[in-house]
């Protein structure tokens, strides 16, 4: 270390003035019930890139209606007057999630931090809410390893995960005649998953997956893979694909005319903006399992007429789960009197929410899997579609208990 | 450059030329002021920035500056780096979570192991030169990424490795606070700076230079050139291993894409816009780029790429010695006008 002989002196320098901070620094509690006096909700998510549509600003839009129905249901009577928004974009990069996370509960004060998509991102600002001893609601990840393996006491699972879509859609559409499975999979975590999931859940229902076939990641050209599906002409293609990827995927189906032939296709992750930008004659009759749908009934179309308002478009299920996040993370600030996020923890765990996101919700005490009815969604066709956005029929419900993994199958320990 | 070569100079010839004044002149006060300049900066800048930034500019700068020992000093443009950074980046990790010794012996073992796989990499990838060089370490970047994202009972996969601790002799303060974490894992990233500006000046430096310039004449001056080039590439790979292994330990997990090609880019850029054969244009670089995109997800805006694309662009088309290359130029200029 040849720096010490010359750099002595503004060592002793900066480490006095270091000393001098360490006194003066660090977060101050003002003796409230609330830190700073306030509540602040910190959108994460990526605000720039492939998931922008599905969550996004919108996201941000939704939990800002979440605040102000708050603010109107308890006007004076509210623990608190003073609730602010910050969002941040992570570009579904890890390492920027990661180092928002810890500037939005350091430095903005972040109560809880909500959304965060992308698995990588997700575990890793679980991580954080887990050093920092602060909420974390996430929405926009599929993984299960949040309440699993790598669950913690601050981190809470709200909108969906890859069991419930890989269980609701295998079980439903084995159920539904379609016996004989060939699943196209994406060969990345998300991916293998999935494809583990829906086989179980196949299996399970009386059907049989005949053969699972790994793809590249990120891939364009599916053709091969599809043929080769295809060839034991099974009843029904599972994809696992999701994003661009899906897409594709689904012109190479259509384009191959195996529908035609008798050959339909499930997906396994679906969001209703991939509908919408791909076109909604490209997808028709194709079948996956949605958290919850806008048009679905009354609640939910106010709901998504008053969304429509402030964004002009119709909103995802992951904008109306950040809402509804939103809205009970302050429910619970209310009954606790404070945000100290122990208490808030206490005041979720084991309670039984409806909303207009939740139906029959309940936010399980022992792996924070918040459990809520899930749906089989059939894509319209073209024809059928009597408005825009108006591109999915809801096939059956299925209910909270079936709908996602048991918390005794969890390998969770808080 | 009239003599056909068989290793192509990345540099332009003028600041080729400065590199080699750099060497020689650079004996004077302001070697000594700069360090102290830059010192004081490092020392500074987590009261500047926010703290984990801090450490990530720390940590990317080292990466760049042992890319600039490849690309700058010797004139082999890797775009694999990432191989080092990312492997050493999981063996820190993997280190940190199962053995729980203090994070510098993690960021150690994560660093040695880089050097080791950089001994096979380059002795295969040092035999050939400009695009082809590239190419094959390219080729060896991707085969690791894929390798860890398929392994993932070790790495996690795509879900990166999770909960990698900081332990530092249960000294709290730097295992929970990123602001005393800065000042504990500075030292790595010093020292890293200092191996490397002690390679560059010394005499094996100058081989190297010499073999950047004009492979050819330095192999007929009796130097094995294919050895150099083999130790500087570890030299690299071990300098790259500190930074990723400090940047691993930061952020508490290792993400997959430590190890994808984009990373090896990130730090191609960063040292480009600094100002490559110069050292302190990768600490620059990293300044810019990790404090710009910081700046620019926050700010709502939706084209991060777009901004720092354009930025890349305006400095390799007006500035083309990077930022700190044009300063120095300037400076340089100056001087011998008032001589």
């Amino acid at each position: 270390m040849n720096h010490k002989k010359f750099a002595a002196g503004t060592v002793a320098l900066a480490s006095g003035a270091l000393f001098l901070t360490a006194c003066g620094g660090g977060p101050s509690s003002s003796g409230g019930d609330f830190t700073d006096d306030k509540i602040v909700l910190a959108v994460l998510n990526d605000q720039s890139g492939i998931y922008k549509d599905l969550s996004g600003p919108n996201s941000v839009k939704a939990v800002e209606m979440a605040v102000a129905d708050f603010k109107k249901k308890y006007g004076d009577d509210a623990v608190v007057d003073d609730i602010e928004i910050e969002s941040a974009d992570h570009q579904n990069e890890p390492d920027i999630a990661n180092t928002k996370a810890q500037e939005l509960y350091d430095r903005k004060g972040a109560d809880v931090i909500l959304d965060v998509p992308t698995s990588s991102a997700a575990l890793a600002v679980a991580n954080q809410a887990k050093t920092k001893k602060k909420l974390f609601i996430d929405i926009g990840a599929a993984t299960t390893e949040l309440t699993g393996a790598q669950c913690n006491k601050y981190t809470f699972h709200w909108a969906y995960d890859t069991y419930m879509l890989a269980n609701g859609t295998g079980t439903s559409v084995t159920e539904g005649g379609a016996k004989n499975w060939e699943l196209v999979y994406p060969d990345y975590e998300f991916g293998q998953d999935m494809t583990d999931q829906f086989s179980a859940a196949i299996e399970k229902a009386g059907g049989s997956v005949d053969g699972t076939i790994a793809t590249p990641f990120p891939n364009d050209n599916f053709a091969t893979f599809l043929t080769k599906a295809a060839s034991g002409e099974p009843d029904v293609i599972g994809t696992m694909q999701a994003g661009g990827d899906l897409i594709n995927v689904v012109k190479q189906y259509n384009e191959a005319g195996l529908r035609d032939r008798g050959i339909d296709l499930a997906v396994g992750l679906m969001f209703i903006t991939d509908i919408h930008s791909l076109g909604v004659e490209q997808f028709a009759g194709t079948t996956f399992t949605d958290a919850w749908y806008w048009n679905m009934d009354e609640e939910a179309r106010a709901w998504a007429d008053r969304f429509t308002e402030e964004t002009d478009t119709r909103p995802s299920f992951a904008h109306a789960a950040n809402y509804s996040a939103a809205l009970q993370y302050l429910e619970a600030v209310q009954a606790a009197g404070t945000d100290n996020a122990d208490k808030v923890v206490d005041q979720l765990e084991g309670k039984k929410v409806d909303d207009v996101f939740l139906r029959n919700g309940e936010i399980r005490a022992e792996d924070h899997r918040v459990i809520h009815d899930a749906y089989l969604a059939k894509v319209k066709d073209a024809d059928d579609v009597k408005e825009e956005w108006d591109y999915e029929e809801i096939v059956a419900t299925i209910p909270a208990e079936e709908a996602f993994r048991p918390a005794e199958d969890s390998d969770c320990s808080m | 450059m009239t003599a056909p070569t068989t290793t192509t100079s990345v540099l332009p010839d003028a600041s080729a030329k400065e590199v080699h004044a750099a060497i020689t002149e650079g004996r004077g006060w302001t070697r000594w002021a700069l360090l102290a300049v830059g010192l004081v900066a490092a020392l500074a800048l987590p009261w500047i920035v926010y703290p984990p930034i801090a450490m990530d500019i720390a940590a990317i700068a080292l990466f760049a500056v042992a890319l600039d020992i490849l690309l700058g000093y010797t004139g082999l443009l890797s775009f694999g780096q990432a191989a080092f950074w990312g492997s050493s980046a999981y063996v820190t990790g993997l280190v940190a979570i199962h053995y729980g010794v203090p994070f510098p012996v993690a960021v150690l073992a994560g660093a040695l192991f880089a050097m080791a796989l950089a001994v096979p990499i380059g002795y295969l990838s040092v035999r050939r030169s400009g695009i082809y060089f590239a190419m094959v370490t390219l080729a060896f970047a991707q085969m690791l990424y894929f390798l860890a994202n398929k392994w993932s009972d070790v790495t996690g996969g795509e879900n990166g490795l999770q909960a990698v601790p900081k332990n530092f002799f249960g000294i709290e303060l730097v295992e929970t606070d990123a602001f005393y974490f800065y000042y504990a894992a500075l030292p790595i990233i010093l020292f890293g700076m200092w191996a490397a500006w002690r390679i560059v000046h010394s005499p094996f430096g100058r081989v190297l230079v010499a073999i950047r310039d004009n492979a050819p004449r330095a192999r007929a001056l009796g130097y094995d050139v294919e050895r150099y080039k083999l130790i500087a590439f570890v030299l690299s790979a071990g300098l790259s291993g500190l930074g990723g292994g400090v940047f691993a330990i930061s952020h508490g997990f290792v993400a997959l894409g430590e190890l994808h090609w984009t990373t090896s880019g990130e730090a191609v850029l960063i040292t480009v816009l600094g100002g490559i054969g110069t050292l302190w244009g990768g600490i620059v670089g990293a300044l810019v780029v990790v404090t710009m995109s910081d700046q620019l997800t926050s700010s709502g805006f939706d084209g991060i790429g777009i901004i720092t694309g354009s930025v890349f662009i305006v400095v390799v088309l007006l500035f083309r010695r990077g930022i700190w290359g044009t300063g120095r130029h300037a400076w340089f200029r100056w001087r011998a006008r008032r001589q």
